[in-house]
């Protein structure tokens, strides 16, 4: 393994909506597989997520927080979640 | 004298830019200059409209990354000296994302996009941009697919206690109940301001109902925006 393999740093950042806010995309999935004849499933939630390559700082995990709760999710109705890959 | 100016900001992706310079233009007697998304100075603070389309392609979320946009940036400061600011459909998504007002605009209840005409009722007569429309109801249409506003039950509660939800959808005869919610908003909000009362956000558009005989409602919202110059 080469270094710059081994010094690539990803992190994923997963995007859900906020418990209690009707997602009527997840909502629809939902009643597709209910009519696919599946009766074990009780909810389905959606998100997204994004992998973000960044080079090492000294503040990786705060610029990530930042770009995170002022870019990629909107506070109001969603969380988020960052993971290193 | 010469006229006064307003601008109206452009992004990739706006499309009634065009329809609300015309009834800018027309029914408050101004000139008008349309500022690129990413020009970070605005010449003209009299007034600045964000109108609405489908900025950046609507991409992540409804208005999110115009709120990054250098002219936004600019936007943000002018609102905080008092520079009455107006949001129309995306252009009130936009206003959300930046925190200018309060709340989010998400998906429609029932996943459409909506396109019809509206009956929209006038719940704040006291706010500089409403004091002047002499009807209680207006019909406006609304052309959305992110248009349900949500926050959070103490934030809905405030606005109600600051008087600042503005327009609620409607029955033609000013009745509020869930049969004339057209896409889940709270409370049937259509349109909100904030507490000083220098930004305003709406989902309908009156500049799309301004040339028809029977149907221009927007004529009395734009001439009275008049008296804020």
């Amino acid at each position: 393994m080469n270094l710059r393999k081994l010094l690539k740093m990803i992190y994923r950042v997963y995007i859900n909506f906020k418990k209690g806010i009707l997602d009527p995309e997840a909502e629809a999935i939902k009643r597709t597989i209910d009519s696919m004849g599946y009766k074990t499933i009780k909810n389905i939630s959606k998100g997204k997520f994004f992998d973000i390559e960044i080079s090492s700082s000294k503040n990786t995990l705060g610029d990530l927080e930042k770009i995170s709760s002022d870019l990629l999710s909107n506070p109001i109705i969603e969380n988020f979640k960052i993971i290193k890959k | 004298m010469p006229k006064k100016v307003v601008s109206i900001v452009v992004f990739p992706g706006s499309n009634c830019d065009r329809d609300l310079d015309i009834a800018v233009q027309k029914y408050m007697n101004v000139n008008t200059e349309l500022v690129w998304h990413d020009d970070p100075n605005i010449e003209n603070q009299e007034m600045i409209f964000i109108p609405g389309g489908f900025s950046f392609g609507d991409y992540l979320r409804s208005g999110a990354l115009a709120t990054k946009s250098p002219a936004m940036k600019e936007v943000i400061r002018l609102s905080k000296k008092g520079v009455p600011i107006i949001g129309i459909c995306n252009g009130f998504q936009i206003l959300t994302e930046c925190k200018l007002l309060d709340g989010a605009l998400i998906d429609n209840y029932k996943r459409l996009f909506i396109c019809k005409e509206n009956f929209v009722k006038i719940e704040n007569k006291n706010t500089p941009f409403t004091q002047n429309i002499k009807k209680n109801v207006v019909q406006f249409p609304i052309a959305h697919a992110q248009g349900r506003f949500y926050t959070s039950e103490d934030n809905l509660k405030r606005l109600e206690d600051n008087n600042q939800i503005v327009f609620k959808y409607s029955s033609r005869d000013g009745k509020i109940n869930k049969s004339e919610n057209p896409n889940g908003s709270m409370n049937n909000i259509a349109g909100i301001i904030n507490k000083n009362k220098n930004i305003l956000g709406l989902m309908p558009h009156p500049e799309r109902a301004v040339n028809f005989s029977e149907y221009n409602d927007g004529v009395s919202f734009f001439r009275g925006l008049q008296n804020l110059l």
